[in-house]
């Protein structure tokens, strides 16, 4: 289908393409994306309609029509999944409004070649480059009933704060964890962003009687908008995708509900169902809405 | 030598009948692997890293491979991530036996086509085993997918030093008033008197099980659990509000813990008993022997008199043949020896490295339960009082209900004992929500 | 004249206020460097004590033993050569195609005016960004499926090229974003030298693009490769035997295998983590602007 497509478009104004040409280019285009499409797109699109059936994952003769059912169940008969959706919500919320901004700070900062930024750049970097697995065991000695924290406010394992089991305090435990991640990850972005930015137009701003923060808002900030658009997107689909950290600490069970671990939770174990199938189409959903715009602002130029 | 050659003309019969379609691949290994016993090598897979039943498994392999010749490529993977990817592995590309459990998530997958029938390894080996081990391993179709390994009890564990301590003994905790006299002169004692852990989401199950048997008796336990009786029944609520009456007496952080968090407590003497499957018992002997040899377990105690101490959750852990495994005969000959007292033996005899025996209650009758020590006479002794055996709940209802349903509804029953009314609420709403069995 | 002095003077008076500013910053954002590394600290102070110590005399004992012992127990113990290998199996591949297939679209949609260019950049783009579960059961279908079909079961599920093969799908998306991003800064200049010249487009692209890639291909590279190295999801549903695994799900094995023993296992975690760190150390100006390629240069 692509083939013809190309073949029949106009041909680059310089001169027309020889038949090699035309077979490079086929092929350059059509082998990535053959895999993209197969592994990516056609999958996707199955499971959105495998959400509408009853099934155990195993044999295909065994697919049954449901129509709503798994997403009637969803709504309508699983708190877990209102409970999920909220922490989501906090979860983005928390992002958006204090890892996200702490990490444009820490980079803003550490721009200013402050002393010993170089260290610093590099400390807040360390736990992004670190694998989640690590990340996981790394936190869990810090937290365990006999961990450090623990240790440090004196209490013994039979009267240890519950760090992950106790639910007024968990959801900020693990945002933490996250956020250990996420403050340096965005920090790098805006740092490599800033670096763009010309000191002299920060000076020269400051001269004429602005202050720091006038400064950031109305030099800096509109002349990082791109850096800004990749960082809002991240904030987003993150916070919405998160699943990673929760499942190395709680396993596929709900002791933490969140979108990622439902869908892993009812599409894979034992008692895998297309219930699950039905939440990833839910955590697709939301998310193309964040997609959609981000690929709007990008490519708005290619648009045109 | 004689032996061996007995041992191939009754696995040749065997293979006949068992494998039936795929007779051609089987006499073609039959052949090449003459010399040996001809089913050929096979892979086995272990759901285990835990160093005490690895050595015991890794002796059951060592003993096959030299009886037979066949070479067993043995793969150990992580219990929690083995049970997560089993409906992957066994549709993809298994081991050709591995090690599984009893009852419904057994029967679940036999019922999909993904098992082996090993009707004609039950014919063999069936003598050495009691009826109810057969009925155990016997899919929905009345065919046998399993081999039994061994069993625990749940039970009432507790440390024979702190109970002395405390002045109690077995018969002093038999009923629930004489229980909740216990936990209260633990917790007065400043001890945690009911260790309990739910991290995982199945560790409560158990207590929910043997609540519910001993307050409403086996017969409703099973039928609720086959969803013939309702969640929103007063009897089921009823459970739950003897749960809550032990609240008090747990450790504050039960979601914050895994079952060995709850083992802790009790190994570092913080906690006075802990509801738990005996099989911990293995990890208090890597500890020191003196702490196995400290340990004990009673049944938990009688609430309705009606049912007396009549039911125990008593797990069977065992062996399947995946149906999508390169050498179906191999699997079922290497499970019959595992299941042949011969095999048991080998388990039995393993050595962990610093050369202690490692503790196994076998289902084989041959064990001799003279050998055994004094945590497994006890544990007898508990199954020995039942009448009724129950596997587990994740055991004994559906998969797609058990993990993703029961399991956060009892989390979040900890997290607000309040919610009960909409807890179960939701629990039936999800149980009608399911798809039909096909 | 004398509005250049008075600007001179303000930008000095401006950077002495700044300086003293700063000092306090920095010290502010020192102190909170420090706890941000202390549990990577702590992780590694542990990986260096027995655990029989740390549980006789408590986690604040001051150390009787200091040693590397936990990590040759961990070494000997974790078969990790077995997990490094198998993590260079799916990490290298991966990478190479990844960048392979990227720049080949990258450089045709960049190079080329076509209707179809930005819905083809738009698919990749939002391809990368959907969530792995969407599509994990059609992929290990698919995966089973073929294997069967060519009869060798293995071929990609239980494999590394399955892996590699579902990395490369997902990540081709982010690194032709980026690629044809860097392409728009060099001048088309140098491409329409090239076809006046006659050159093939596949002289093009491996004779005039690829060279004048390479500073993103390398940057791109650090990054997939840590990426790929610290995904654990895919490799934990598409494979099931578990020494085919790579080090980071191997990782969970030995969490439940030294259930006990929390100092070997924070040298295990230290072992796990020693690649990733080491590149970073080593390439962090090309991490840095992988990062930012796509963002700045756009």
């Amino acid at each position: 289908m692509n083939s013809t497509a190309m073949g029949s478009k106009k041909p680059h104004r310089r001169r027309a393409f020889s038949r090699a040409d035309r077979t490079t280019l086929t092929a350059f285009v059509g082998v990535p994306l053959f895999f993209h499409l197969l592994l990516v797109w056609v999958p996707a699109f199955l499971t959105i309609v495998l959400s509408f059936t009853y099934w155990s994952g195993i044999s295909i003769s065994r697919i049954k029509f449901a129509g709503f059912a798994n997403y009637k169940n969803i709504f309508f008969d699983t708190p877990a999944f209102w409970e999920g959706i909220q922490n989501n919500i906090i979860w983005l919320v928390w992002f958006a409004g204090i890892a996200t901004p702490i990490g444009i700070l820490l980079a803003y900062q550490i721009d200013r070649q402050i002393r010993g930024h170089k260290f610093y750049e590099t400390a807040y970097y360390l736990p992004v480059v670190l694998s989640l697995a690590v990340t996981g065991i790394i936190w869990n000695f810090l937290l365990r009933p006999d961990g450090f924290v623990n240790g440090l406010f004196g209490r013994d394992i039979d009267n240890a704060i519950s760090f992950f089991g106790n639910y007024d305090i968990n959801i900020y435990v693990i945002l933490t964890i996250a956020s250990w991640r996420h403050i340096g990850y965005i920090m790098l972005l805006y740092l490599a962003g800033l670096k763009s930015v010309d000191m002299a137009l920060r000076e020269a701003a400051s001269l004429d009687g602005a202050t720091e923060w006038q400064t950031f808002k109305k030099v800096i900030f509109p002349a990082m908008k791109p850096v800004n658009v990749i960082v809002i997107v991240i904030t987003i689909i993150e916070s919405l995708r998160a699943f990673d950290i929760v499942y190395i600490i709680y396993g596929s069970s709900a002791g933490f509900p969140i979108l990622g671990t439902l869908v892993f939770q009812n599409i894979a174990g034992e008692g895998a169902s297309m219930k699950g199938a039905a939440y990833a189409v839910i955590l697709f959903v939301l998310s193309i809405g964040p997609i959609i715009a981000y690929l709007r602002t990008t490519f708005k130029s290619d648009v045109q | 030598m004689s032996e061996v050659k007995n041992g191939i003309s009754r696995r040749s019969v065997l293979k006949g009948a068992a494998v039936g379609g795929l007779g051609i691949a089987a006499g073609g290994s039959l052949l090449a692997g003459c010399g040996s016993d001809g089913t050929g090598a096979l892979a086995f897979g272990a759901r285990t890293v835990d160093a005490g039943p690895t050595a015991q498994l890794k002796a059951l392999v060592a003993a096959y491979t030299a009886k037979t010749g066949n070479e067993v490529t043995y793969n150990a993977t992580e219990s929690n991530a083995f049970q997560n990817n089993l409906s992957q592995y066994l549709q993809g590309t298994p081991d050709d036996a591995f090690q599984w459990m009893a009852g419904y998530r057994m029967q679940f997958f036999a019922e999909q086509g993904l098992l082996v029938d090993l009707t004609d390894v039950w014919n063999e080996i069936g003598s050495q085993y009691a009826d109810s081990y057969k009925t155990a391993a016997t899919g929905l179709d009345g065919k046998q997918y399993f081999v039994p390994q061994s069993w625990y009890p749940w039970g009432m564990h507790f440390r024979k030093s702190m109970f002395a301590d405390l002045g109690l003994s077995a018969d002093t905790v038999t009923n629930w008033d004489e229980f909740l006299k216990m936990l209260d002169g633990m917790k007065k004692k400043g001890l945690v008197g009911f260790a309990a852990g739910d991290k995982g989401g199945w560790e409560a199950m158990g207590t929910f099980d043997i609540l519910n048997a001993r307050i409403n008796g086996y017969q409703f336990h099973v039928d609720l659990l086959a969803g013939r009786e309702k969640w929103t029944d007063a009897k089921v609520l009823d459970v739950f509000t003897h749960w809550e009456q032990l609240i008090p007496y747990m450790n504050p952080n039960v979601l914050d813990l895994e079952w060995d968090g709850a083992m802790q407590l009790l190994l570092q003497k913080k906690a006075g008993s802990m509801l738990m499957g005996s099989w911990f018992g293995g990890n208090f002997k890597e500890q020191s022997e003196a702490d196995y040899a400290d340990l004990s377990i009673i049944p938990f105690p009688e609430i309705n008199p009606e049912f007396g101490r009549d039911t125990v959750d008593a797990p069977i852990d065992g062996f399947c043949v995946a149906a999508n495994g390169a050498n179906n005969a191999g699997g079922a000959d290497f499970l019959k020896f595992a299941g042949d007292m011969e095999g048991v033996q080998a388990m039995l005899d393993a050595k962990d490295a610093d050369g202690k025996s490692i503790p196994m209650t076998s289902a084989n009758k041959g064990q001799d339960t003279s050998t055994y020590d004094a945590f497994q006479k006890e544990q007898l002794a508990v199954m020995d009082e039942a009448t009724y055996i129950t596997q587990f709940l994740d055991r004994d209802t559906r998969p797609d209900f058990a993990g993703p349903v029961v399991g956060p509804a009892i989390q979040s029953w900890f997290k607000n004992p309040k919610d009960v009314n909409k807890i179960v609420d939701t629990l039936q709403a999800q149980w009608d929500a399911l798809p039909p069995l096909a | 004249m004398s509005i250049d002095v008075e600007l001179q003077a303000a930008a000095t008076k401006y950077r002495n206020k700044q300086k003293i500013k700063d000092r306090f910053i920095s010290l502010f954002i020192g102190i909170f460097a420090v706890v941000w590394i202390f549990p990577i600290a702590w992780t590694i102070w542990s990986s260096l004590r027995p655990y029989k110590e740390v549980r006789a005399n408590g986690l604040f004992s001051v150390p009787k033993v200091l040693n590397l012992a936990n990590y040759a127990d961990a070494i000997s113990r974790m078969e990790l050569p077995t997990y490094f290998f198998n993590t260079a199996l799916i990490t290298i591949p991966a990478v190479f195609l990844t960048l392979f297939f990227g720049s080949l679209i990258a450089f045709v949609v960049s190079r080329y005016s076509f209707k179809w260019n930005v819905s083809l950049l738009l698919l990749f783009t939002a391809g990368n960004l959907l969530p792995a579960q969407l599509v994990f059961i059609p992929v290990f279908k698919m995966y089973i499926t073929l294997g069967k079909a060519v009869g060798i079961p293995r071929l990609l599920y239980d494999s590394p090229w399955g892996v590699v093969l579902i990395h490369v799908a997902f990540q081709m998306g982010f690194a032709t974003f980026v690629l044809s991003s860097y392409m728009k800064t060099v001048p088309k200049e140098i491409s329409e030298s090239a076809m006046v010249d006659g050159a093939t487009v596949f002289t093009h692209y491996t004779k005039v693009m690829l060279p004048l890639l390479r500073p993103a291909l390398a940057s791109l590279a650090v990054l997939m490769t840590t990426w790929i190295y610290n995904d654990f999801f895919w490799a934990l549903v598409l494979m099931s035997t578990d020494s085919k695994r790579p080090i980071t799900s191997a990782l969970g094995r030995l969490q439940g295998e030294f259930v006990t023993d929390y100092n070997l296992l924070a040298a295990g975690a230290v072992i796990a983590a020693l690649p990733t760190l080491i590149v970073f150390f080593i390439l962090r100006k090309q991490f840095v602007s992988g990062l930012t390629l796509g963002s700045t240069k756009g």
